[in-house]
């Protein structure tokens, strides 16, 4: 425990020195909010505040610090980074998930998602990562790894039907009730893609479909976001992020539908959002976010089978391992 | 009908009207995107392995399975002959279907078995089983180097790496998932 422990503390250390080097301001920011950022698939935790002289009301902890540090970035703050805890609940406890994990989010001023590559390259350099993370990281576009592991051209599967089909082709059970052309593409690629991509290098598969709803810029069919997999694992997502105030209020309105009728079925809570914060993120300027997991990548860097070995009190180990992922 | 997100690893799945059994269970949450687990099954009757991705929240079709005791009488070389102790039916079973466990059971011995109604999932063969040592290579002189081996072969067939010192006619306790020799039993 106390190896985990020290090397967490150094990888750190190497972290904060190397976007102090580069000018990025740490900031802390709350995780526990009156509002969040909504997404449909990421469930909430909510506590109750009290007080005697105010109204009780629903907190939240935050799934990520993006909500505070865009509105840094409107205040014209510069690059900024954090190291804090987030939540997600209603996830697996098991060999890579924790509900509370501990996240890397650093956004670069006039940088775009291609930028943010380069950067994230250089951290990697800069904590000395083991071989299997080495950069330069690999590319590969989602169309892509569509065509090479599951056989079929994603820019002509762009309806619902056609993606269902290929779906039925490639031997998967996909319920009769319709279903969004993002769980069927999910499905697709969790089962072919995902589980066989190269695991010797890193990999950023990059240029997600824009069906996928999320704060990144859009062009043509695509995002401009990627993801960052390592040793099997997602470590980071980035965005080119959405500065267009229609967009991100549609994104609001749009995401947050989704998320009502998704907790009508899971029963989970209903978080508040706060849509008039579309004008403040249309002014953050040119920036590049990205958000990396920080228990995952120390599970890599340490040769560690699961984040038992990482995280110190894992709740999997204290509620016992019957979630376990396997 | 049960929701994925229940699915455990030896779960019984109708899947696409065949019986599986889910051999491996991993939930997965793309970055942006909701719950999914991920399985891998098997099919007893076949062996044919299938990748699955269900939402949990997917409704999915579980059977009821039973164990149910058989003994084995003997193989034909296409089938094995097995008869429920308790109503003493007899039951015919391709061996293409449990390959090399005609290496794993021997005759007359009693198995737990799995049926989904009168038909048969799974043989299950208990993880550590004693077997007669049928032949067995004499020991080299001389070669008495700690950790020496060779290899003999079981009354059914199966070769097992063992330390020089068993011979013909001794029982050997043997793991029967790795096939590995545990230790000599003495009776």
């Amino acid at each position: 425990m106390q190896e985990a422990a020290l090397f967490r503390s150094k990888t750190y250390h190497a972290i904060r020195s190397f976007f102090h080097e580069r000018n990025y301001l740490e900031v802390d920011t709350p995780i526990l909010s009156t509002t969040v950022i909504p997404e449909s698939t990421i469930e909430n935790f909510a506590t109750r505040f009290r007080n005697p002289f105010l109204p009780s009301r629903d907190l939240y902890l935050l799934p990520s610090p993006e909500i505070y540090m865009k509105q840094l970035l409107a205040m014209g703050f510069g690059s900024i980074y954090q190291i804090s805890h987030c939540f997600r609940n209603s996830e697996q406890l098991g060999r890579i998930h924790n509900i509370e994990f501990s996240m890397l989010e650093y956004y670069s001023v006039g940088f775009d998602e291609q930028d943010s590559i380069l950067l994230t390259e250089n951290l990697f350099r800069a904590l000395k990562v083991p071989k299997r993370l080495q950069p330069p990281f690999k590319r590969m576009s989602v169309a892509e790894a569509m065509k090479r592991y599951a056989g079929f051209d994603l820019e002509k599967t762009q309806r619902r039907s056609l993606l269902k089909q290929e779906a039925l082709r490639l031997g998967l059970s996909v319920p009769d009730e319709p279903e969004s052309w993002e769980e069927t593409f999910n499905r697709i690629f969790l089962t072919f893609v995902e589980p066989n991509l190269p695991q010797e290098k890193p990999l950023v598969l990059y240029d997600y479909p824009r069906r996928i709803e999320c704060l990144a810029q859009a062009t043509g069919a695509y995002r401009k976001r990627w993801e960052l997999y390592g040793m099997g694992m997602e470590l980071a997502n980035c965005y080119y992020e959405e500065t267009d105030e229609e967009k991100i209020e549609a994104y609001y309105r749009d995401e947050y539908a989704r998320l009502i009728q998704n907790r009508g079925v899971s029963g989970g809570v209903i978080a508040d959002v706060d849509p008039s914060l579309a004008k403040t993120f249309a002014r953050i300027g040119k920036v590049s976010g990205v958000a990396l997991g920080l228990d995952r990548l120390l599970m890599g860097m340490m040769g560690r089978p699961s984040l038992e070995g990482v995280i110190l009190f894992p709740l999997s180990a204290i509620l016992g391992a019957g979630n376990g992922n396997l | 009908m049960i929701k994925a997100g229940q699915i455990e690893k030896g779960t019984a799945l109708l899947i696409k009207g065949q019986p599986f059994i889910v051999v491996e269970r991993e939930f997965v949450n793309p970055g942006k995107g909701s719950a999914f687990v991920r399985v891998k099954l098997k099919s007893p009757a076949t062996g044919q392995v299938l990748q699955e991705t269900m939402k949990t929240q997917d409704n999915v079709e579980d059977i009821t399975v039973a164990d149910r005791d058989c003994q084995y009488l003997y193989n034909d070389g296409e089938h094995f002959h097995l008869m429920l102790t308790d109503t003493f039916e007899q039951l015919e079973v391709p061996m293409s279907s449990f390959p090399e466990y005609e290496l794993l059971m021997q005759d007359g011995e009693i198995y737990r078995c799995t049926f989904w109604e009168a038909e048969l999932l799974d043989i299950i063969i208990p993880a550590k089983v004693v077997y007669l040592v049928a032949e067995a290579e004499e020991a080299v002189k001389g070669d008495t180097v700690q950790g020496a081996t060779k290899y003999v072969t079981t009354e059914t067939g199966l070769s097992v790496r063992v330390p020089i010192f068993i011979k013909q006619g001794e029982k050997i306790r043997v793991n029967t998932e790795t096939r590995e020799y545990l230790e000599r039993v003495n009776d």
